[in-house]
């Protein structure tokens, strides 16, 4: 099974980041459960989305607690209750334009960071880096394939389909691009 | 797994409300509240794309929303409702009259946590505190339950002439996409038939329904509605059947798992119930002798059943993710109950785990098993987070 969290504040886009890549998985065949809980239902608040992917049908009804990816769209939200179950193999994917030593002290985990800020702007997309974010984890894990990942970004996009899908592929080659270094 | 174009990514309510487009119901009373508001907006959608022939009534309170659905229901009207927490409260005193009407109302509850604090959590004290109003109580696991429960409901308040609700938990169901298979509306259309009661209000037939009664008309009339009740036993076991054998799914009104030779037996109801499936499991591996009991019919209580299923065991540990002040966990008193007067009849632990919403996990149920099997059971029910 692989286990994502993704954490947001409310009105960043963070739930639609798990059920973008719930819908990806399950157009590949897999068994998916997706889900968000938010405490304050308000913009501003932690919003956390679990997403489990699975070649069996899910059962858990329960929070993940050992993710094998974390992804945090904003640094002040990397606390410890975030990173308690990670592991030392646990990617912990962060939107920063910091480089990932910068966040060593956080832990011993696979820390990896890109600026998702910067490529939404790029895009016209303000502040939403979600589609860039999916991107990115796309691009670390080597799965899901991309041209799915872009498809369902296409179709689950409300607004700026193409600004969305150009920043989900940046994402995606800019980690691919720095992992071969 | 995903190439038949009837299986569908959906979180839970979007599930019950395939289940409702099924059903065609002709009058949905509707007051939004969270988390069950996106089951009737779904229902709206169907509605305004001319996929569902419905009449939407927003009514200004839950308490006018039941009124309105006993009042259709009265006519003849095949009706759905949906509410959660606060907004079941306020239906209290209604809930009783429309089983009272015999009215066979198929509601929708997102178990919810009740103010005072507010929260927005997974908690069944809501409709578990309402279990003596009269109507049908279905549990669910999972999305898909969900969608074929109401179904099922439809069929047996409309064969019973009882209203029922059917539940399942915020956040962890309400909210979570999972894969479901939306059955053929032709499939539904032979399972279920139209809604055609020998009773209805109608100004042409000029009958009518509550005025005053005796002392003695009231006693039958309760004495009848229990009876209805205890036969809801046998009909949703035979709704259950009947629907498995047209879609392939089953889930009985209690649920055996791997309880052979168990030497205790885990009984919850529920979304936990699929968290517990994976704890029995990983034990089993360790050669822990356990077994899980889900009961997915809660009212009427299937005390037999229950008695079958848990007489030969040593020891029963119930888990319930809600809680009566005073009393402890619901269904650790119906289980106490249940199990009253079986020679030789098992311990029964009762741990309230998950109320308010806290996490459960298969590690924490793996924990509890160990605890009860070695200590000796009390009457109430006991706190573990």
């Amino acid at each position: 099974m692989l286990q994502f969290i993704v954490q947001g504040r409310g009105g960043q886009g963070a739930q639609m980041a798990g059920d973008i890549l719930a819908n990806v998985f399950f157009r590949e065949g897999k068994y998916v459960q997706a889900y968000a809980t938010y405490g304050g239902a308000r913009r501003g608040t932690a919003v956390s989305s679990f997403i489990r992917v699975d070649d069996q049908p899910i059962r858990l009804r329960c929070n993940i607690e050992d993710p094998d990816v974390i992804v945090c769209f904003d640094p002040s939200l990397l606390n410890d209750v975030l990173l308690k179950d990670a592991k030392e193999d646990t990617l912990v994917l962060i939107n920063s334009a910091q480089p990932p030593e910068y966040f060593n002290g956080l832990g011993r985990f696979r820390i990896v960071t890109i600026d998702a800020m910067a490529i939404a702007q790029e895009n016209k997309l303000g502040r939403i880096v979600n589609t860039t974010l999916v991107g990115a984890v796309a691009g670390l894990l080597g799965r899901p394939s991309l041209d799915v990942l872009c498809e369902v970004v296409s179709d689950m996009s409300p607004v700026k389909v193409e600004q969305n899908v150009k920043s989900c592929k940046d994402g995606y080659r800019l980690i691919r691009k720095e992992g071969a270094k | 797994m995903n190439e038949k174009n009837n299986r569908i990514l959906v979180n839970g309510n979007h599930a019950v409300a395939y289940g409702v487009k099924l059903a065609q119901p002709q009058v949905v009373p509707i007051y939004p509240i969270t988390p069950q508001t996106p089951i009737v907006e779904k229902i709206s959608e169907f509605q305004a794309a001319g996929e569902m022939v419905v009449e939407l009534v927003t009514a200004e309170s839950e308490h006018s929303a039941m009124a309105a659905c006993i009042t259709a229901s009265l006519t003849g009207a095949r009706v759905f409702t949906a509410t959660a927490s606060q907004g079941l409260m306020l239906m209290h005193e209604m809930l009783h009259y429309a089983s009272g009407a015999r009215a066979p109302i198929v509601m929708f509850n997102v178990n919810r946590t009740i103010g005072s604090p507010w929260g927005f959590w997974p908690d069944q004290t809501d409709s578990l505190a309402q279990r003596d109003t009269g109507w049908i109580h279905y549990y669910c696991e999972h999305g898909q339950e969900s969608l074929d429960t109401v179904l099922q409901a439809y069929r047996v308040a409309e064969k019973v002439m009882l209203p029922a609700m059917v539940m399942h938990e915020a956040f962890y169901v309400s909210h979570a996409l999972d894969i479901v298979e939306v059955p053929a509306q032709k499939d539904v259309d032979q399972y279920l038939p139209a809604f055609n009661p020998l009773h209805r209000l109608d100004p042409e037939i000029g009958e009518s329904w509550g005025n005053t009664v005796n002392q003695e008309m009231f006693y039958r009339h309760r004495r009848d509605l229990g009876l209805a009740m205890e036969s809801v036993i046998d009909v949703a076991q035979e709704a259950d059947t009947e629907w498995q054998e047209l879609t392939g799914r089953g889930y009985g009104i209690i649920e055996k798992y791997r309880c052979d030779d168990a030497e205790l037996v885990i009984v919850t109801m529920g979304s936990m119930v699929g968290t517990a499936r994976d704890a029995v499991d990983n034990l089993r591996m360790e050669g822990v002798p356990v077994g899980l009991l889900k009961v997915k019919l809660f009212r009427p209580f299937p005390t037999e059943a229950v008695r079958q299923a848990l007489m030969s065991v040593p020891k029963v540990m119930v888990l319930d993710r809600n809680f009566a002040p005073g009393t402890g966990g619901f269904l650790h008193q119906e289980l106490k109950a249940a199990l009253y007067g079986v020679d030789d009849g098992p311990g029964v632990h009762g741990y309230l785990t998950g109320v308010g919403g806290t996490n459960i996990s298969p590690n924490n149920i793996a924990a509890l098993v160990r605890e009860a099997m070695s200590t000796t059971p009390i009457a109430s029910s006991v706190w573990k987070g």
